[in-house]
Protein backbone atom coordinates (compact mmCIF):
# COMPACT_ATOMS: atom_id res chain seq x y z
CA UNK A 1 0.00 0.00 0.00
CA UNK A 2 2.83 1.98 -0.01
CA UNK A 3 1.87 3.59 3.71
CA UNK A 4 5.46 4.51 4.77
CA UNK A 5 6.45 6.24 1.78
CA UNK A 6 7.39 9.65 2.44
CA UNK A 7 6.01 12.22 -0.11
CA UNK A 8 8.12 15.42 -1.35
CA UNK A 9 5.89 18.75 -0.64
CA UNK A 10 7.08 21.77 -1.80
CA UNK A 11 6.52 24.38 0.58
CA UNK A 12 7.63 28.46 0.25
CA UNK A 13 7.72 29.09 4.65
CA UNK A 14 7.96 32.69 5.30
CA UNK A 15 9.40 33.45 1.79
CA UNK A 16 11.82 30.45 1.13
CA UNK A 17 11.15 27.83 -0.67
CA UNK A 18 11.86 24.33 0.76
CA UNK A 19 11.54 20.42 -0.22
CA UNK A 20 10.48 18.77 2.60
CA UNK A 21 10.07 15.14 2.52
CA UNK A 22 6.36 14.25 4.56
CA UNK A 23 4.10 11.53 5.34
CA UNK A 24 0.87 11.17 4.46
CA UNK A 25 -0.57 11.59 7.63
CA UNK A 26 1.98 14.59 9.08
CA UNK A 27 0.42 17.46 10.58
CA UNK A 28 1.32 20.77 9.31
CA UNK A 29 1.54 21.94 13.06
CA UNK A 30 4.78 18.85 13.37
CA UNK A 31 6.05 19.81 9.79
CA UNK A 32 6.93 23.46 10.96
CA UNK A 33 7.78 22.60 14.26
CA UNK A 34 10.27 19.63 14.43
CA UNK A 35 11.38 19.82 10.82
CA UNK A 36 12.00 23.22 10.42
CA UNK A 37 12.29 24.56 13.52
CA UNK A 38 9.55 27.13 13.30
CA UNK A 39 8.34 27.57 17.45
CA UNK A 40 6.22 30.91 17.46
CA UNK A 41 3.40 28.18 15.67
CA UNK A 42 2.23 26.57 19.37
CA UNK A 43 0.96 23.44 20.12
CA UNK A 44 -1.57 22.74 22.52
CA UNK A 45 -5.12 21.22 22.38
CA UNK A 46 -4.60 19.41 19.31
CA UNK A 47 -8.29 19.01 17.96
CA UNK A 48 -8.96 22.74 16.88
CA UNK A 49 -9.69 24.43 19.70
CA UNK A 50 -7.68 26.94 20.93
CA UNK A 51 -6.33 28.61 17.55
CA UNK A 52 -2.97 28.71 18.98
CA UNK A 53 -1.25 26.86 15.73
CA UNK A 54 -2.50 29.19 13.40
CA UNK A 55 -0.49 30.17 10.10
CA UNK A 56 -1.54 31.86 7.23
CA UNK A 57 -1.85 29.30 4.14
CA UNK A 58 -1.88 31.04 1.13
CA UNK A 59 -2.78 33.88 2.95
CA UNK A 60 -5.94 32.38 5.17
CA UNK A 61 -5.48 31.65 8.73
CA UNK A 62 -5.54 28.15 9.07
CA UNK A 63 -5.01 25.56 12.49
CA UNK A 64 -1.89 23.42 11.28
CA UNK A 65 -2.95 20.81 13.74
CA UNK A 66 -6.02 20.15 11.77
CA UNK A 67 -4.10 20.50 8.12
CA UNK A 68 -2.42 18.28 6.38
CA UNK A 69 1.25 18.67 5.74
CA UNK A 70 0.51 17.09 1.98
CA UNK A 71 -2.35 18.99 1.96
CA UNK A 72 -0.20 22.01 1.76
CA UNK A 73 2.13 21.13 -0.76
CA UNK A 74 2.75 23.81 -3.65
CA UNK A 75 1.66 26.39 -0.84
CA UNK A 76 2.80 29.24 1.02
CA UNK A 77 2.65 29.53 4.89
CA UNK A 78 3.61 32.57 6.79
CA UNK A 79 4.46 32.67 10.25
CA UNK A 80 4.73 35.36 12.92
CA UNK A 81 8.62 34.74 12.18
CA UNK A 82 8.18 35.69 8.59
CA UNK A 83 6.34 39.08 9.59
CA UNK A 84 9.03 40.34 10.83
CA UNK A 85 9.75 41.26 7.27
CA UNK A 86 6.39 43.13 6.76
CA UNK A 87 6.44 46.87 8.19
CA UNK A 88 2.78 46.61 9.17
CA UNK A 89 3.35 43.82 11.11
CA UNK A 90 6.11 44.64 12.61
CA UNK A 91 4.01 47.95 14.05
CA UNK A 92 1.41 45.87 14.97
CA UNK A 93 3.52 43.85 17.31
CA UNK A 94 4.92 46.51 18.32
CA UNK A 95 1.47 47.67 19.47
CA UNK A 96 0.98 44.86 21.39
CA UNK A 97 3.94 45.34 23.72
CA UNK A 98 2.48 49.26 23.76
CA UNK A 99 -0.72 47.78 25.10
CA UNK A 100 0.55 45.46 27.48
CA UNK A 101 -1.60 42.83 25.27
CA UNK A 102 -0.17 39.90 26.80
CA UNK A 103 0.35 38.08 30.31
CA UNK A 104 2.33 34.69 29.30
CA UNK A 105 2.69 35.24 25.60
CA UNK A 106 1.66 31.37 24.81
CA UNK A 107 -0.83 33.17 22.50
CA UNK A 108 0.93 36.30 21.12
CA UNK A 109 2.30 34.38 17.98
CA UNK A 110 -1.45 33.45 17.03
CA UNK A 111 -2.79 36.40 17.57
CA UNK A 112 -0.50 38.48 15.87
CA UNK A 113 -1.09 36.56 12.54
CA UNK A 114 -4.55 36.41 12.50
CA UNK A 115 -4.87 40.30 13.66
CA UNK A 116 -2.29 41.00 10.37
CA UNK A 117 -5.07 39.03 8.53
CA UNK A 118 -7.69 40.92 9.35
CA UNK A 119 -6.39 44.51 9.41
CA UNK A 120 -4.32 43.10 5.86
CA UNK A 121 -8.27 42.90 4.59
CA UNK A 122 -10.06 45.17 6.71
CA UNK A 123 -8.17 48.12 8.22
CA UNK A 124 -11.54 50.03 9.39
CA UNK A 125 -12.80 47.07 11.08
CA UNK A 126 -15.84 47.86 13.59
CA UNK A 127 -15.02 46.64 17.40
CA UNK A 128 -17.74 44.20 17.87
CA UNK A 129 -16.48 42.52 14.19
CA UNK A 130 -12.98 42.18 15.25
CA UNK A 131 -13.81 40.64 18.50
CA UNK A 132 -15.47 37.99 16.04
CA UNK A 133 -12.63 37.85 14.01
CA UNK A 134 -10.38 36.90 16.30
CA UNK A 135 -12.60 34.26 18.41
CA UNK A 136 -10.87 31.12 16.98
CA UNK A 137 -7.56 32.42 19.15
CA UNK A 138 -8.25 31.55 23.03
CA UNK A 139 -5.94 33.61 25.44
CA UNK A 140 -5.73 31.97 28.86
CA UNK A 141 -4.52 34.73 30.54
CA UNK A 142 -7.53 36.54 29.53
CA UNK A 143 -5.98 39.78 27.93
CA UNK A 144 -8.11 40.18 25.13
CA UNK A 145 -9.17 43.52 25.59
CA UNK A 146 -5.26 44.61 25.37
CA UNK A 147 -5.36 42.88 22.37
CA UNK A 148 -8.59 44.53 21.00
CA UNK A 149 -6.58 47.82 21.66
CA UNK A 150 -3.49 46.92 20.32
CA UNK A 151 -5.30 45.76 17.05
CA UNK A 152 -7.52 48.65 16.40
CA UNK A 153 -4.52 50.95 16.99
CA UNK A 154 -2.42 49.53 14.82
CA UNK A 155 -5.31 50.17 11.87
CA UNK A 156 -3.11 53.23 10.95
CA UNK A 157 -0.56 51.08 9.72
CA UNK A 158 -2.76 48.83 7.60
CA UNK A 159 -4.25 51.53 6.26
CA UNK A 160 -3.42 52.16 2.06
CA UNK A 161 -2.04 56.45 2.55
CA UNK A 162 0.58 56.06 5.28
CA UNK A 163 -0.75 58.42 7.93
CA UNK A 164 1.92 57.64 10.60
CA UNK B 1 3.61 14.23 27.44
CA UNK B 2 4.60 12.39 24.20
CA UNK B 3 3.52 14.09 20.38
CA UNK B 4 3.66 10.44 19.14
CA UNK B 5 0.83 9.15 21.21
CA UNK B 6 -1.95 9.42 19.66
CA UNK B 7 -4.69 12.01 19.95
CA UNK B 8 -1.63 13.86 18.65
CA UNK B 9 -1.61 11.73 15.72
CA UNK B 10 -3.05 10.47 12.98
CA UNK B 11 -3.10 6.84 12.07
CA UNK B 12 -1.41 5.67 8.87
CA UNK B 13 -3.36 6.18 5.63
CA UNK B 14 -3.11 6.72 2.53
CA UNK B 15 -3.38 10.55 1.17
CA UNK B 16 -5.25 11.18 -2.40
CA UNK B 17 -6.15 13.74 -3.85
CA UNK B 18 -8.03 14.06 -7.04
CA UNK B 19 -8.63 17.19 -8.92
CA UNK B 20 -12.36 15.61 -11.05
CA UNK B 21 -15.52 14.46 -9.59
CA UNK B 22 -15.61 11.47 -11.63
CA UNK B 23 -11.75 10.79 -10.25
CA UNK B 24 -12.99 11.21 -6.57
CA UNK B 25 -15.97 9.03 -7.52
CA UNK B 26 -14.13 6.09 -9.00
CA UNK B 27 -11.73 6.05 -6.27
CA UNK B 28 -14.47 5.86 -3.65
CA UNK B 29 -15.59 2.71 -5.81
CA UNK B 30 -12.05 1.07 -6.05
CA UNK B 31 -11.60 1.55 -2.18
CA UNK B 32 -14.97 0.84 -1.21
CA UNK B 33 -15.22 0.13 2.47
CA UNK B 34 -11.62 0.78 2.93
CA UNK B 35 -11.65 5.09 2.03
CA UNK B 36 -13.27 8.21 3.99
CA UNK B 37 -13.85 11.54 1.62
CA UNK B 38 -11.89 14.74 3.40
CA UNK B 39 -13.98 17.84 3.04
CA UNK B 40 -12.79 20.85 5.69
CA UNK B 41 -11.09 17.81 7.01
CA UNK B 42 -12.37 19.49 10.51
CA UNK B 43 -14.47 16.66 11.87
CA UNK B 44 -12.65 13.94 10.09
CA UNK B 45 -9.23 14.72 11.32
CA UNK B 46 -10.11 15.06 15.15
CA UNK B 47 -12.20 11.70 14.88
CA UNK B 48 -9.17 10.05 13.23
CA UNK B 49 -6.71 10.96 15.91
CA UNK B 50 -9.51 9.56 18.47
CA UNK B 51 -8.75 6.31 16.38
CA UNK B 52 -12.99 6.65 15.96
CA UNK B 53 -11.84 6.01 12.35
CA UNK B 54 -9.23 4.20 10.64
CA UNK B 55 -9.55 4.63 6.89
CA UNK B 56 -6.66 3.41 5.07
CA UNK B 57 -7.26 5.78 2.30
CA UNK B 58 -8.43 9.95 2.32
CA UNK B 59 -9.78 11.09 -0.18
CA UNK B 60 -9.47 14.89 -0.55
CA UNK B 61 -12.14 16.72 -2.07
CA UNK B 62 -10.22 19.96 -1.77
CA UNK B 63 -8.99 20.62 -5.06
CA UNK B 64 -12.39 19.55 -7.32
CA UNK B 65 -13.48 23.38 -8.80
CA UNK B 66 -16.90 22.23 -9.56
CA UNK B 67 -17.67 21.49 -6.05
CA UNK B 68 -17.01 24.67 -4.87
CA UNK B 69 -19.85 26.91 -6.97
CA UNK B 70 -22.97 28.68 -6.00
CA UNK B 71 -24.68 28.91 -9.24
CA UNK B 72 -28.46 30.30 -9.47
CA UNK B 73 -30.64 27.91 -11.90
CA UNK B 74 -34.15 27.12 -12.74
CA UNK B 75 -34.41 24.99 -9.90
CA UNK B 76 -33.21 26.93 -7.24
CA UNK B 77 -29.77 28.32 -5.56
CA UNK B 78 -27.36 25.63 -6.17
CA UNK B 79 -24.86 25.26 -3.52
CA UNK B 80 -21.38 23.06 -4.08
CA UNK B 81 -20.86 20.72 -0.87
CA UNK B 82 -16.99 22.00 -0.88
CA UNK B 83 -18.70 25.56 -0.26
CA UNK B 84 -16.96 27.03 3.21
CA UNK B 85 -18.57 28.55 5.96
CA UNK B 86 -16.84 32.18 5.01
CA UNK B 87 -17.94 31.94 1.49
CA UNK B 88 -21.54 31.47 2.36
CA UNK B 89 -21.43 34.49 4.54
CA UNK B 90 -19.93 36.27 2.10
CA UNK B 91 -21.81 35.30 -1.00
CA UNK B 92 -24.35 38.18 -2.24
CA UNK B 93 -26.60 35.22 -3.48
CA UNK B 94 -26.55 33.13 -0.11
CA UNK B 95 -27.59 36.40 1.95
CA UNK B 96 -30.05 37.43 -0.62
CA UNK B 97 -31.74 34.28 -1.18
CA UNK B 98 -30.50 31.97 1.68
CA UNK B 99 -30.67 34.70 4.43
CA UNK B 100 -30.99 31.62 6.98
CA UNK B 101 -27.99 29.58 5.98
CA UNK B 102 -25.92 32.31 5.90
CA UNK B 103 -26.59 33.22 9.70
CA UNK B 104 -26.56 29.76 10.39
CA UNK B 105 -22.59 29.38 8.65
CA UNK B 106 -21.30 32.17 11.10
CA UNK B 107 -21.76 29.59 13.63
CA UNK B 108 -19.99 27.06 11.83
CA UNK B 109 -17.16 26.32 14.80
CA UNK B 110 -15.09 30.04 15.18
CA UNK B 111 -14.07 32.33 12.59
CA UNK B 112 -10.74 30.59 12.21
CA UNK B 113 -12.45 27.18 11.37
CA UNK B 114 -15.14 29.24 9.44
CA UNK B 115 -12.37 29.50 6.49
CA UNK B 116 -12.08 25.35 6.34
CA UNK B 117 -15.46 23.98 6.94
CA UNK B 118 -17.53 23.33 4.42
CA UNK B 119 -21.24 22.45 4.13
CA UNK B 120 -21.31 19.04 2.64
CA UNK B 121 -18.80 18.44 5.43
CA UNK B 122 -20.69 19.85 7.72
CA UNK B 123 -24.14 18.31 7.13
CA UNK B 124 -22.33 15.18 6.75
CA UNK B 125 -21.27 14.63 10.21
CA UNK B 126 -24.70 13.88 11.84
CA UNK B 127 -23.83 15.68 15.33
CA UNK B 128 -26.98 17.79 16.95
CA UNK B 129 -23.94 20.42 17.36
CA UNK B 130 -23.67 21.28 13.80
CA UNK B 131 -25.54 24.09 12.41
CA UNK B 132 -26.03 23.56 8.85
CA UNK B 133 -28.63 20.68 8.26
CA UNK B 134 -31.09 22.80 10.84
CA UNK B 135 -30.78 25.64 8.18
CA UNK B 136 -30.87 23.68 5.03
CA UNK B 137 -34.33 21.79 6.57
CA UNK B 138 -35.81 25.06 7.43
CA UNK B 139 -35.13 25.80 3.51
CA UNK B 140 -36.69 22.64 2.04
CA UNK B 141 -33.56 21.85 0.66
CA UNK B 142 -32.56 19.03 -1.56
CA UNK B 143 -28.93 17.39 -1.45
CA UNK B 144 -27.69 16.14 -4.58
CA UNK B 145 -26.01 12.39 -4.11
CA UNK B 146 -23.27 11.00 -6.66
CA UNK B 147 -21.76 7.49 -6.93
CA UNK B 148 -19.75 5.80 -9.44
CA UNK B 149 -22.69 4.75 -10.75
CA UNK B 150 -25.97 6.96 -10.09
CA UNK B 151 -26.98 9.99 -8.68
CA UNK B 152 -29.82 10.61 -6.83
CA UNK B 153 -31.71 13.34 -4.48
CA UNK B 154 -33.20 13.17 -1.28
CA UNK B 155 -34.79 15.80 0.96
CA UNK B 156 -32.27 17.35 3.29
CA UNK B 157 -34.18 15.81 6.17
CA UNK B 158 -33.53 12.29 5.22
CA UNK B 159 -29.95 12.54 5.77
CA UNK B 160 -28.97 12.17 9.36
CA UNK B 161 -30.44 8.79 10.40
CA UNK B 162 -28.70 8.78 13.82
CA UNK B 163 -25.88 10.29 15.95
CA UNK B 164 -22.93 10.59 13.72
CA UNK B 165 -24.70 8.41 11.15
CA UNK B 166 -26.00 9.57 7.74
CA UNK B 167 -27.82 7.64 5.45
CA UNK B 168 -25.29 7.65 2.69
CA UNK B 169 -23.56 4.29 1.22
CA UNK B 170 -19.91 4.07 1.38
CA UNK B 171 -19.14 4.96 -2.30
CA UNK B 172 -21.77 7.79 -2.21
CA UNK B 173 -20.98 11.64 -1.60
CA UNK B 174 -22.94 14.93 -1.15
CA UNK B 175 -21.72 17.12 -4.49
CA UNK B 176 -24.45 19.57 -4.52
CA UNK B 177 -27.09 21.34 -2.03
CA UNK B 178 -30.45 23.02 -3.61
CA UNK B 179 -32.31 25.19 -2.22
CA UNK B 180 -35.61 25.92 -3.71
CA UNK B 181 -36.66 29.24 -4.63
CA UNK B 182 -39.80 30.32 -3.30
CA UNK B 183 -39.84 33.90 -3.58
CA UNK B 184 -39.57 36.49 -1.43
CA UNK B 185 -37.87 35.41 1.42
CA UNK B 186 -37.10 35.79 5.13
CA UNK B 187 -35.02 33.95 7.22
CA UNK B 188 -33.00 33.73 11.10
CA UNK B 189 -31.22 31.30 12.62
CA UNK B 190 -31.18 31.79 16.46
CA UNK B 191 -28.17 29.64 18.81
CA UNK B 192 -28.43 29.71 22.42
CA UNK B 193 -24.98 28.45 24.08
CA UNK B 194 -24.18 27.62 27.60
CA UNK B 195 -20.93 29.27 29.34
CA UNK B 196 -18.95 26.91 27.75
CA UNK B 197 -20.26 27.90 24.34
CA UNK B 198 -22.10 24.28 23.83
CA UNK B 199 -25.75 24.93 21.90
CA UNK B 200 -28.52 24.07 24.23
CA UNK B 201 -30.95 25.01 21.03
CA UNK B 202 -30.99 26.18 17.49
CA UNK B 203 -33.81 27.24 15.94
CA UNK B 204 -34.45 28.56 12.33
CA UNK B 205 -36.99 29.62 10.14
CA UNK B 206 -36.86 30.36 6.37
CA UNK B 207 -40.89 32.29 5.25
CA UNK B 208 -41.88 33.02 1.96
CA UNK B 209 -44.23 36.00 2.99
CA UNK B 210 -45.97 35.81 -0.47
CA UNK B 211 -46.59 32.21 -0.34
CA UNK B 212 -48.05 32.77 3.23
CA UNK B 213 -45.82 29.52 3.87
CA UNK B 214 -42.77 28.67 6.54
CA UNK B 215 -40.86 26.26 7.82
CA UNK B 216 -39.40 25.94 11.18
CA UNK B 217 -36.31 23.68 12.87
CA UNK B 218 -35.56 23.28 15.90
CA UNK B 219 -31.68 21.45 16.05
CA UNK B 220 -29.42 20.73 18.71
CA UNK B 221 -32.02 19.00 20.86
CA UNK B 222 -30.95 15.22 19.57
CA UNK B 223 -29.27 13.79 16.41
CA UNK B 224 -32.01 14.74 14.19
CA UNK B 225 -33.68 18.33 13.75
CA UNK B 226 -37.65 18.80 14.25
CA UNK B 227 -39.11 20.37 11.47
CA UNK B 228 -42.39 21.96 11.91
CA UNK B 229 -44.11 24.50 9.49
CA UNK B 230 -46.64 26.40 9.93
CA UNK B 231 -49.77 24.30 9.43
CA UNK B 232 -48.39 21.73 12.43
CA UNK B 233 -47.86 25.13 14.03
CA UNK B 234 -51.30 25.74 13.55
CA UNK B 235 -50.43 29.33 12.36
CA UNK B 236 -53.66 31.35 11.58
CA UNK B 237 -52.59 34.70 9.25
CA UNK B 238 -55.77 35.95 10.44
CA UNK B 239 -54.88 36.20 13.90
CA UNK B 240 -52.70 38.50 15.46
CA UNK B 241 -48.96 37.50 15.82
CA UNK B 242 -48.93 37.29 19.48
CA UNK B 243 -51.49 34.67 19.36
CA UNK B 244 -49.90 32.65 16.38
CA UNK B 245 -46.34 33.16 18.40
CA UNK B 246 -47.55 32.03 21.78
CA UNK B 247 -49.41 29.00 20.31
CA UNK B 248 -46.56 27.72 18.02
CA UNK B 249 -44.20 27.85 20.46
CA UNK B 250 -46.56 25.96 23.08
CA UNK B 251 -46.79 23.32 20.03
CA UNK B 252 -42.68 23.02 19.65
CA UNK B 253 -41.97 22.60 23.47
CA UNK B 254 -45.19 19.92 23.45
CA UNK B 255 -43.91 18.24 20.94
CA UNK B 256 -39.32 18.03 21.07
CA UNK B 257 -38.07 15.44 23.27
CA UNK B 258 -34.30 16.87 23.83
CA UNK B 259 -31.77 14.59 25.35
CA UNK B 260 -30.40 14.70 28.54
CA UNK B 261 -26.37 14.82 29.03
CA UNK B 262 -23.51 16.80 30.58
CA UNK B 263 -24.70 20.12 28.64
CA UNK B 264 -28.19 20.18 29.35
CA UNK B 265 -30.72 18.39 30.69
CA UNK B 266 -33.78 17.37 28.25
CA UNK B 267 -36.62 20.12 30.32
CA UNK B 268 -33.85 22.85 29.77
CA UNK B 269 -33.57 22.36 26.24
CA UNK B 270 -36.99 22.16 25.85
CA UNK B 271 -37.75 25.43 27.88
CA UNK B 272 -34.70 26.63 25.86
CA UNK B 273 -36.65 25.43 22.72
CA UNK B 274 -39.80 27.47 23.05
CA UNK B 275 -37.50 30.95 24.47
CA UNK B 276 -36.03 30.51 20.76
CA UNK B 277 -38.71 29.77 18.99
CA UNK B 278 -40.62 32.45 20.28
CA UNK B 279 -37.63 34.59 19.70
CA UNK B 280 -36.72 33.50 16.18
CA UNK B 281 -40.56 34.05 14.79
CA UNK B 282 -40.99 37.47 16.44
CA UNK B 283 -38.03 38.44 14.08
CA UNK B 284 -39.15 36.95 11.41
CA UNK B 285 -42.96 38.44 11.74
CA UNK B 286 -42.89 41.27 13.73
CA UNK B 287 -45.59 41.68 16.64
CA UNK B 288 -45.08 43.27 20.09
C1 LIG C 1 -13.66 23.38 18.28
C2 LIG C 1 -14.70 23.19 17.22
C3 LIG C 1 -15.94 23.77 17.37
C4 LIG C 1 -16.91 23.63 16.39
N1 LIG C 1 -18.15 24.20 16.58
C5 LIG C 1 -19.10 24.05 15.64
C6 LIG C 1 -20.40 24.60 15.80
O1 LIG C 1 -20.68 25.20 16.81
N2 LIG C 1 -21.30 24.43 14.81
C7 LIG C 1 -21.01 23.75 13.66
O2 LIG C 1 -21.85 23.64 12.80
N3 LIG C 1 -19.80 23.23 13.47
C8 LIG C 1 -18.84 23.36 14.42
N4 LIG C 1 -17.60 22.81 14.22
C9 LIG C 1 -17.32 22.16 12.95
C10 LIG C 1 -18.02 20.82 12.83
O3 LIG C 1 -17.91 20.13 14.02
C11 LIG C 1 -17.41 19.94 11.78
O4 LIG C 1 -16.12 19.66 12.23
C12 LIG C 1 -17.31 20.53 10.44
O5 LIG C 1 -18.45 21.20 10.07
C13 LIG C 1 -17.03 19.48 9.43
O6 LIG C 1 -16.88 20.07 8.18
P1 LIG C 1 -15.65 19.68 7.29
O7 LIG C 1 -15.84 20.35 5.98
O8 LIG C 1 -14.39 19.99 7.99
O9 LIG C 1 -15.87 18.12 7.14
P2 LIG C 1 -14.87 16.88 7.26
O10 LIG C 1 -14.29 16.82 8.61
O11 LIG C 1 -13.92 16.89 6.13
O12 LIG C 1 -15.88 15.70 7.04
C14 LIG C 1 -16.79 15.30 8.04
C15 LIG C 1 -17.36 13.91 7.71
O13 LIG C 1 -18.22 13.97 6.59
C16 LIG C 1 -17.72 13.23 5.51
N5 LIG C 1 -17.89 14.10 4.33
C17 LIG C 1 -17.32 15.32 4.12
N6 LIG C 1 -17.76 15.86 2.98
C18 LIG C 1 -18.64 14.99 2.45
C19 LIG C 1 -19.45 14.99 1.27
N7 LIG C 1 -19.45 16.01 0.40
N8 LIG C 1 -20.22 13.91 1.03
C20 LIG C 1 -20.25 12.87 1.90
N9 LIG C 1 -19.52 12.81 3.03
C21 LIG C 1 -18.73 13.86 3.31
C22 LIG C 1 -16.29 12.89 5.84
O14 LIG C 1 -15.90 11.65 5.31
C23 LIG C 1 -16.31 12.89 7.34
O15 LIG C 1 -16.72 11.64 7.83
C24 LIG C 1 -16.62 22.92 15.22
C25 LIG C 1 -15.36 22.33 15.05
C26 LIG C 1 -14.40 22.45 16.04
C27 LIG C 1 -13.07 21.80 15.87
S1 LIG D 1 -3.28 23.28 18.83
FE1 LIG D 1 -4.30 23.65 16.97
S2 LIG D 1 -6.11 24.61 17.61
FE2 LIG D 1 -5.19 24.10 19.50
S1 LIG E 1 -0.95 35.88 27.13
FE1 LIG E 1 -0.99 33.96 28.10
S2 LIG E 1 -2.30 32.86 26.78
FE2 LIG E 1 -2.49 34.83 26.05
Amino acid sequence: MGVNKLKTISLKVNGVTKEIAVEDNELLLNTLRDKLGITSVKAACWRGECGLCTVLLDGIPVKSCMTLSVEADGKEVITAEGLYSDERAKKLMESFVKHGALQCGFCTPAFVVTSHYVLSKNPEIDGEELKKELNGVICRCGTYYQIYDAVKDAEKYYKKEKSY
Amino acid sequence: MSFTTPYFTLPKFVYLKPSTLEEALSMLKQYKGKAKVKAGGIMLINLMKERQIVPEYVIDLKNIKELKTINITQRGVEIGSMVTAIELQNSKEIKELCPTLAKAASFMGDRTLQHTVTLGGNISVAMPSTDGLTALMSMDSMLEIKSAEERRFIHSSELVIGLGKNSLKEDEIITKIIVPYNGDVKGTYLKFLNASEVAIATVAVTAHLNKKKFALVVGALAPKPYYFNNESLQWNWEEPVSVNIQRASEIVSKTVEPMSDVVASSEYRKHISKVLTARALKEVFGGE
